[in-house]
């Protein structure tokens, strides 16, 4: 069955927004779907959504890590948005087994501001 | 089961002995309560309906062997303060004087046979003693209770969370802090950043005695946590005696923005948003 899960576009960034907890299985093929369509559309970041979810188990939480590292290949930094507290204080706790190397933001606003910022500096920097 | 019997038989003669004397017994009672101060914020009709109150289930426990009456009866006395015009010790003082009263009864009773009066003793001993260790404990379960209750009060007080600008959080910490308070500080710091949606969050720690590894670790916590959400912490106000105690102890403090009074902080965190204060013009 294929997903449901809508991958948005605005100016150079990509919204994905989790809605419900996914399976393992689910996951992999989002990541795919992600990758690919940063591929097509060249875009310059991935804002990750996880307002809903009540529970990130370390599947997730390295799915998401790895997400990152493959979109910043593809020339696009990530952002995730949204998390509750109940979520960081669980990731904390797991924190000596998970590498959580992602930027985050309060909400959606903030981590598209953040990625602007980014690139902005980035553009300086190499100019 | 003969002994059994004689024990219920004489419990039984000793019960009806101190119920039949019971208006005397009691006027001496309070008299020598009276005679040695203990009564002297109370009024006569308080002295009279608490006085028969204890006499009448102190005889009724030793009637039935049955201390539930008792412990009843000391638990609302302690909580209520039924007797607010007496110190603990007063009280105290007096069951002991109502055990007096009752003891030199029996043996004005039973003086003319050792044997018999050794036998009573036997059973009148236990019971007053834990009518007595009863009432004590109930005042010292009343005192626990009360300081749990101002302890959970404390802590609830104690971890302010103050936003200081649309975007900056303060989170003054005073006092010693024990992995029950840091787990309750985290909790509601990142509630308050939620509700809030602010970006930064400045922790003063000036009012921390000691800062051991476990302190440094909540803290390390703490700023993953809130950095998660997406809000960077700033840490102000470690003293000199922290600062090398920590650096001592080799606390990994890398990660940590620290600068040194909360007003440095406050500084630093408008330099991170980009704002400026300027005075009017």
């Amino acid at each position: 069955m294929a997903l449901q899960i809508p991958i948005l576009k605005i100016e150079e960034f990509l919204i994905v927004s989790f809605q419900t907890e996914l399976s393992d299985r689910e996951i992999e093929e989002l990541r795919e779907s992600i990758l690919e369509k940063i591929k097509e559309q060249s875009a310059r970041g991935l804002i990750i959504d996880i307002t809903a979810l009540g529970v990130i188990d370390s599947f997730l939480a390295r799915s998401l890590s790895s997400i990152a590292s493959m979109a910043n290949l593809l020339g696009a930094k990530t952002v995730v948005v949204g998390m509750q507290p109940a979520v960081a204080l669980t990731l904390v706790e797991l924190g000596l087994r998970i590498r959580w190397n992602l930027a985050t933001a309060l909400n959606l606003e903030k981590g598209l501001a953040l990625l602007r910022k980014n690139l902005r500096e980035e553009v300086t920097s190499l100019g | 089961m003969k002994k059994l019997a004689k024990e219920k038989e004489l419990t039984e003669e000793l019960s009806g002995l101190l119920e039949e004397h019971a208006s005397d017994l009691k006027k001496q009672w309070v008299k020598e309560m009276t005679e040695m101060g203990l009564l002297e914020k109370l009024t006569p009709v308080e002295i009279d309906q608490q006085s028969t109150a204890i006499y009448d289930t102190c005889v009724l426990t030793l009637k039935t062997g049955v201390y539930e009456a008792a412990k009843k009866y000391a638990r609302e006395m302690a909580r209520k303060g039924v007797l607010e015009a007496m110190t603990v010790e007063q009280i105290i003082m007096g069951m002991l004087k109502l055990r007096d009263v009752y003891g030199r009864f029996i043996f004005s009773k039973y003086q003319g046979d050792p044997e018999k009066l050794n036998e009573v003793l036997g059973i009148y001993e236990p019971v007053a003693n834990r009518i007595l260790s009863i009432v004590a404990l109930a005042f010292v379960e009343e005192r626990e209770k009360s300081i749990k209750e101002q302890q959970r009060a404390m802590l609830a007080l104690s971890t302010p969370v103050l936003q200081i600008r649309d975007q900056i959080l303060a989170l003054p910490l005073i006092g010693t802090i024990d992995s029950a308070r840091a787990a309750q500080i985290v909790e509601q710091l990142l509630n308050s950043i939620v509700a809030t949606q602010a970006s930064i969050v400045i922790i003063d720690i000036t009012g921390v005695p000691v800062i051991d590894t476990a302190v440094a670790n909540h803290l390390i916590k703490t700023i993953q946590a809130a950095k998660m959400l997406g809000a960077d912490t700033i840490i102000t106000g470690i003293s000199p005696a922290n600062a090398q105690t920590l650096v001592t102890l080799g606390v990994d403090l890398s990660m940590m923005t620290t600068r040194s009074t909360l007003r440095a902080g406050v500084k630093l965190a408008d330099e991170m948003l980009r704002l400026e204060v300027v005075e009017k013009k």
